[in-house]
């Protein structure tokens, strides 16, 4: 222990070398470290598991791969416990999706739902594959993605730097959040006639309704990612002497990340939403125009091809999403 | 300069800070008239009822916020604004989420434009100094509360500032990890002879660490007095040591006043706003 605290001013002079001598972390340190350190790849797979429901079993091969010769005796139960945890996990979050496909299949069957406004799924989907393969349906797709990724990915574009902008000057966010939470509070879809006075009915009409609903989550999100960032790191940051060009791009910005992907995960299921709308009022292609076609020419089971599209789509994108989402905010607890 | 601009390194001169009330209330004085020289190298712990304006000084001190009237040099020059000639440890760690232990470290580093193999090594050295070598990875959510004031120390130790600036850095642990960051910083503080302003709540802790030990009036703080507190020999269980007893009796008994006359004053305030 330091007994030369009386007279610290002579270790002043040393002080600048001497860290670099010093004898390594004390042992008692040494037990937690040397306990803790397998926990460390378990608790990452750990992050990761939940989030893709369907890809655990992958994760777990190439944790094998990596190393097979490792105590081979423990690792297969503690593998196919694991295998077991994660299929009642699958079991618990498809049961409820598994009831609905059932219904849809039985209840027209059995008469609780007449067959010609809901046919029976196995239905639906062979006539959803006959149009994926040789019908419309790849074009009507395609119409839709250029419109969704477009719109979009010009919201990214704008929306990303104005809310930055807007949420680091905080006057600019006082003088502004009025008018924000106006438009935010009114549909866009109640805008949609006023797109098409201005813009008519064609693709800039339907792109820009898109970017300008997918804006809104993307730039209310990265304000207040940006106005919300723990006032403390900030002092921390100005204690070190960052300046505010410094301040911005190493605290600012990455504490607003989450907060940034969250609102870019909300645009992207506005994305194909709000599309619909545009799609079926006055399109000549894509999958709103699908829906609205088939159901008015009494072409049902055609109808449900899209609907069914629409919801993959969906789902599918939202799920992308989330996984970008994930990648860029392991650092959240949760 | 004087000779005691040489032997002093911070010098807090007739410090007053007034903060503007929101509610449009007379103006708040938090501290007034503090005087205060820390000489160089040396481990001084402060202690005052809680709302007296430690805090406050320290960020005065780390030129986070500017004094109302007075003035606050280190090395004879004043202070200006933050800089890494100070390093703080804050009571909440204010470690950023987003960077793993190693990274944290780094960031004062960065800002110091050390190049980046140096500034590696010198995280993963300051690192293993406080006990962490193995936990340059992880993130602080994956750290306990003692680690993640460990790292926040480390950070602060990095860049090598004359000056440590702590705020209650222990007060959120337990009586064992408590303990043990305390000789660690003793052992560090002897190893390397910087200047430490160290606010605490704990009398024992102020004693056992200081120096000297500034006890602060209730609001508007100001500095009571300060104890020289000079053991014979710090080998073996200094707290058992007869006159740790009577340093701790000194300062609980100048606390104990300000304690209570804190607590009349926020009472009253209490009364005033019901
Ligand atoms: N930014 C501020 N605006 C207004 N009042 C403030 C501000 N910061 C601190 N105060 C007031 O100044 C006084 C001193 O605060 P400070 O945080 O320095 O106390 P402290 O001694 O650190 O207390 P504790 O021991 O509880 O941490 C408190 O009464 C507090 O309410
Ligand atoms: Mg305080």
């Amino acid at each position: 222990m330091a007994d030369q605290r009386s007279a610290p001013a002579t270790g002043t002079a040393l002080s600048e070398r001497e860290p670099q001598e010093l004898p390594t972390a004390i042992d008692r340190y040494e037990a937690p470290d040397g306990a803790a350190a397998p926990a460390g790849p378990v608790g990452a797979a750990d992050l990761v598991e939940p989030a893709v429901a369907g890809e655990p079993a992958i994760a777990e091969e190439s944790v094998v791969a990596g190393e097979p010769a490792v105590a081979p005796a423990r690792r297969p139960s503690a593998l196919a416990r694991r295998a077991r945890r994660v299929a009642s996990r699958a079991a618990t979050k498809s049961g409820a999706i598994l009831l609905l496909l059932a219904a849809w299949e039985v209840l027209p069957r059995i008469g609780v739902f007449d067959r010609v406004f809901v046919p029976p799924l196995s239905e639906d989907l062979v006539v959803w594959y006959g149009l994926l393969l040789d019908g419309p349906l790849p074009e009507h797709l395609q119409a839709s993605l250029i419109r969704s990724l477009s719109g979009f990915g010009l919201a990214i574009a704008l929306a990303i730097p104005l809310g930055l902008l807007i949420g680091w000057y905080r006057p600019v966010a006082d003088a502004l959040t009025p008018l924000l939470e106006v438009f935010r509070n009114t549909s866009p879809v109640a805008l949609l006639p006023v797109f098409t006075l201005i813009l008519g009915i064609g693709e800039t009409s339907k792109i820009t309704f898109v970017l300008y609903a997918c804006s809104w989550p993307i730039l209310l999100n990265t304000v207040s990612g940006v106005k919300t960032v723990e006032p403390l790191l900030i002092r921390s940051a100005r204690s070190m002497g960052l300046g505010p060009v410094r301040l911005f791009q190493k605290v600012i910005l990455p504490a607003a990340v989450p907060a940034i992907f969250t609102g870019v995960r909300l645009a992207g299921a506005y994305s194909i939403l709000v599309l619909l709308f545009a799609e079926m009022v006055g399109a000549k292609a894509g999958l709103g125009y699908l829906i609205l076609d088939t159901q008015s020419s009494f072409r049902i089971p055609e109808m449900y091809a899209g609907i069914i599209t629409i919801s993959a789509l969906g789902l599918l994108f939202n799920l992308l999403l989330l996984r970008i989402e994930r990648r860029f905010s392991t650092w959240r607890t949760t | 300069m004087t000779t005691t601009a040489v032997t002093s390194k911070i010098g807090i001169r007739d410090v007053r800070k007034v903060f503007q009330v929101r509610d449009g209330g007379e103006p708040f004085v938090a501290l007034d008239g503090v005087d205060l020289d820390v000489r160089e190298g040396e481990f001084l712990a402060l202690v005052g009822p809680s709302g007296c304006g430690k805090s406050t000084l320290l960020d005065l001190v780390a030129g986070l916020t500017a004094p109302t009237a007075g003035e606050i040099v280190i090395d004879g020059a004043p202070v200006t604004g933050p800089g890494l000639d100070r390093g703080i440890v804050f009571q909440q760690y204010a470690l950023f989420p987003w960077r793993t232990a190693q990274a944290n470290v780094e960031f004062g580093l960065e800002a110091k434009a050390v190049p980046r193999r140096e500034r590696r090594e010198r995280a993963r050295h300051y690192l293993d100094l406080v006990g962490l070598t193995g936990f340059e990875e992880r993130y602080p959510h994956e750290l306990s509360g003692g680690m993640r004031q460990r790292v926040a120390i480390a950070r602060s130790l990095a860049f090598d500032p004359d000056v440590l600036l702590m705020d209650e850095p222990f007060a959120a642990l337990d009586a064992q990890t408590r303990e043990s960051l305390q000789e660690e910083l003793l052992r560090i503080w002897d190893k390397t002879g910087k200047t430490i302003i160290f606010i605490t709540h704990g009398i024992d802790e102020a004693v056992y660490l200081g120096q000297r030990v500034a006890v602060m009036t209730s609001r508007p703080g100001t500095i009571k007095e300060v104890v020289e507190v000079a053991f014979d020999s710090r080998a073996g269980d200094l707290r058992a040591d007869p006159a740790f007893g009577e340093y701790r009796h000194h300062v609980w008994t100048l606390l104990r006043d300000e304690v209570a006359a804190a607590q009349v004053l926020e009472r009253k305030a209490a009364t005033a706003r019901g």
